[in-house]
């Protein structure tokens, strides 16, 4: 009985034109939208792997030179772009790729964390998860607004009812002829989606196809929160205009406003600190903290005398950078964690605000959320203190003997060669879960009550 | 499914139906048989239309009990509602649907099974509707062509009682007529109907029994045969007096 309330309602959808025309468009905009991300994610993939490429090239093939000299100069690192890039841009293009791996201190050059805007809070990248998001509960108020409100004006709920049909027959019927549309419509996008994973040489197969699955299981989800209230609503309206004008009223506060409102509350309980605040404290701390150690360790604050010579200089920095280390550690897991704060917070407001939790969610099975951005950040840092750590070494083992050739010393290829490339491998779709499990339970929490909500509004007569 | 006319099909006792500070329905005490047309009578407000909403379970009675073929409405409301067929003043359809999709849609809900599509055009044939309007969108139909269908769903569902809800209103009288007639052949095949009407005429030419209602009170009941078209139309009045 439900397929069959479920089958009409489809052929309503279709001979009154809100799917073939409606829906046609949407489905349209999706699939373009998947082939130009694509077409984004491998042009920009190559070109990194090119950039990275030449980069380290210029790295190897350095004149002979002082090793602090080449630890200046450094290396950039590039973001590989995750192949599901192609449905969810995620935060990245926000906060860069490219990080400088430079002496001295952690590069934000590319990644600005303590912007007032950040990533996290940003909003509307034309994508398919921005289509999937705000456009998709739109589409469900457009072929469902009528649903209910729509036959009980008509009459032909009384005339169902009458026959002795459960309202939860209609519902579920109603729910699966909504559900059915969007899967129509979705498919093409599914399929381009699945070959551009499918055709991923760099990224474990496997995986994207679990992060896919994921993601789909997600958006069901969203979107069938989506139908459910726009059933529920249809079900307690007096009339189709006004159960419209509900929706509308309802999708512009939860996808528009809501989500912005939840970003400065969020930041209001995890608060973040300015570029310029953020700045200042590290290099205060960094200041401090040389102070100490070179008092701890080298006996003196004073840099280069009689009593630090200069031919002490790769041991002064190792010790510069170790102290920089910890403090730029604590500096940046401050930071991080106040970003991850409020992602949480972001993903609770989801009960009441959906959209939060399958941005969220969609972003980190995409691999470009927050939690994927700073796993690479870390690598790079990690890189950069090889790097330093390598030179500096050098520069103790190569340190002048005679008091007065500090700056003659310079080192070869053997000595740049002995730095490896910059490897990076994303994390696993197991990390994406972790850091997201909420949204997803944010999610499925949201899909049960709204299905209650909808079986309580369910008219038990017309 | 007890079809023995002795039983009634449909029943009240002592059904009381309060909305506020208003009585809908007082102490309303009535049956019909298989095989009986029932006409009830009443002005706007009288409790005709509340009454056939307690038989469909869309209203919950304040006190008394319904039955339909036995079972109690409130009881078992769903399975009551799979014993009738109900036919409103106008029988809403899909309007992009044709007659026929309607039909097999209707009757599928009823029964719960999907019904051949040829002995779906039967019925609609039966009742006056031609193959070529049976493929026409019922956006294209006429009020009599959609009671028609009614008619043509409650055939298809078997159903062993018939609630219309003034079905002739508005009907040219051709097509009254003509529904008047479909109405005797589903009471000859021992469906119990019950009907409420303002139109005296219609109410006398089909019923077994009348029924009038005044302000929820079931005022009194006729035997059709016992009269004429004049005592009928005196005999309103004076209740509607009264």
């Amino acid at each position: 009985m439900i397929r069959r309330i479920a089958w009409r309602e489809f052929i309503e959808f279709i001979r009154d034109g809100r799917l073939p025309l409606v829906g046609g468009l949407f489905a349209v905009l999706l699939v373009v939208l998947l082939a130009v991300g694509w077409l984004q994610e491998s042009n920009l993939n190559s070109e990194r792997s090119a950039a990275q490429g030449m980069d380290y090239n210029d790295w190897l093939n350095q004149k002979n030179r002082h090793p602090h000299d080449a630890a200046h100069q450094g290396m950039h690192v590039f973001k590989p772009i995750p192949r599901l890039f192609l449905i969810d841009p995620g935060i990245d293009p926000f906060v860069g790729s490219t990080i400088w791996l430079r002496s001295h201190r952690q590069s934000e050059v590319k990644f600005r964390p303590a912007q007032d805007l950040t990533g996290l809070q940003r909003f509307g990248t034309l994508s398919a998860a921005w289509m999937l998001q705000i456009l998709g509960p739109l589409f469900v108020i457009v072929l469902g607004f009528g649903a209910l409100s729509g036959e009980r004006e008509q009459g032909t709920l009384r005339q169902t009812l009458s026959l002795g049909v459960a309202p939860q027959q209609i519902l579920w019927g109603k729910a699966l002829a909504l559900a059915g549309s969007l899967a129509l419509l979705l498919l093409p996008a599914l399929l381009l989606a699945l070959t551009g994973a499918g055709s991923a040489i760099e990224q474990d197969r496997l995986d994207l196809l679990i992060r896919l699955i994921l993601l789909g299981v997600g958006y069901a989800l969203y979107l069938g929160i989506a139908i459910f209230v726009t059933l529920a609503v249809s079900a307690v309206a007096p009339s189709s205009r006004i159960s419209l004008v509900l929706l509308i009223g309802l999708w512009i506060a939860s996808v528009i406003v809501a989500p912005r409102i939840a970003a400065d509350l969020s930041k209001a309980w995890h608060p973040n600190p300015t570029g310029v605040e953020f700045n200042t404290r590290l290099d205060n701390d960094l200041e401090h903290r040389y102070r100490k150690v070179w008092k701890e360790k080298l006996g003196t604050e004073k840099r280069w005398g009689p009593e630090l010579p200069l031919n002490r200089w790769g041991e002064a920095l190792k010790v510069d950078d170790h102290a920089g280390y910890e403090v730029t550690d604590e500096h940046f897991a401050r930071l991080w964690d106040a970003f991850a704060l409020q992602q949480q917070s972001q993903e609770w407001i989801g009960l009441a605000v959906p959209v939060l939790a399958i941005r969220g969610f969609s972003m980190g099975m995409a691999g470009t959320d927050f939690f994927h951005h700073r796993e690479f950040a870390q690598a790079a840092e990690r890189q950069r203190r090889l790097i330093q750590d390598t030179m500096s070494k050098d520069l103790i083992e190569h340190a002048d003997p005679l008091g007065n050739q500090h700056f003659s010393y310079k080192a070869g290829s053997s000595l740049w060669a002995s730095v490896p490339p910059f490897e990076y491998s994303p994390p696993k779709v197991g990390f994406a879960l972790r850091h997201n499990k909420t949204s997803l339970f944010v999610l499925l929490a949201g899909l049960l009550t709204w299905i209650g909500i909808a079986h309580l509004a369910m008219p038990r007569s017309a | 499914m007890d079809r023995s006319t002795d039983n009634p099909i449909l029943e009240t006792i002592n059904l009381c139906k309060r909305f506020g500070e208003t009585q809908a329905l007082h102490q309303v005490n009535l049956h019909v048989k298989s095989g009986e047309i029932y006409c009830l009578l009443g002005a706007n407000g009288a409790g005709k239309t509340t009454l056939v909403n307690v038989f469909l379970g869309f209203l919950e009675p304040t006190s008394g009990t319904a039955y339909v073929n036995g079972r109690d409405v409130t009881g078992d409301g769903l399975a009551c509602k799979r014993e009738i067929a109900y036919i409103p003043e106008q029988v809403m359809l899909y309007g992009v649907l044709s007659g026929i999709e309607n039909l097999e849609y209707f009757a599928e809900l009823a029964t719960g099974e999907r019904q051949d599509r040829s002995r779906l055009l039967a019925h609609l044939e039966e009742v006056g509707l031609d193959r070529q309007a049976a493929v026409r969108r019922v956006s294209t139909y006429s009020k009599g062509m959609r009671q028609k269908v009614g008619i043509a769903i409650a055939l298809a569902k078997r159903a062993c009682a018939l609630l219309l809800d003034e079905p002739t209103s508005g009907l040219d009288p051709k097509a009254a007529s003509e529904f008047s007639q479909l109405l005797r052949e589903a009471r000859d095949r021992g469906v119990a109907i019950l009907t409420t009407t303002h139109d005296l005429f219609h109410a006398k030419q089909t019923s077994s029994r009348i029924g009038i209602m005044n302000q929820g009170r079931l005022v009194t009941e006729l035997d059709s045969q016992e009269l004429g078209n004049a005592d009928l139309e005196a005999l309103y009045l004076q209740h509607m007096k009264a």
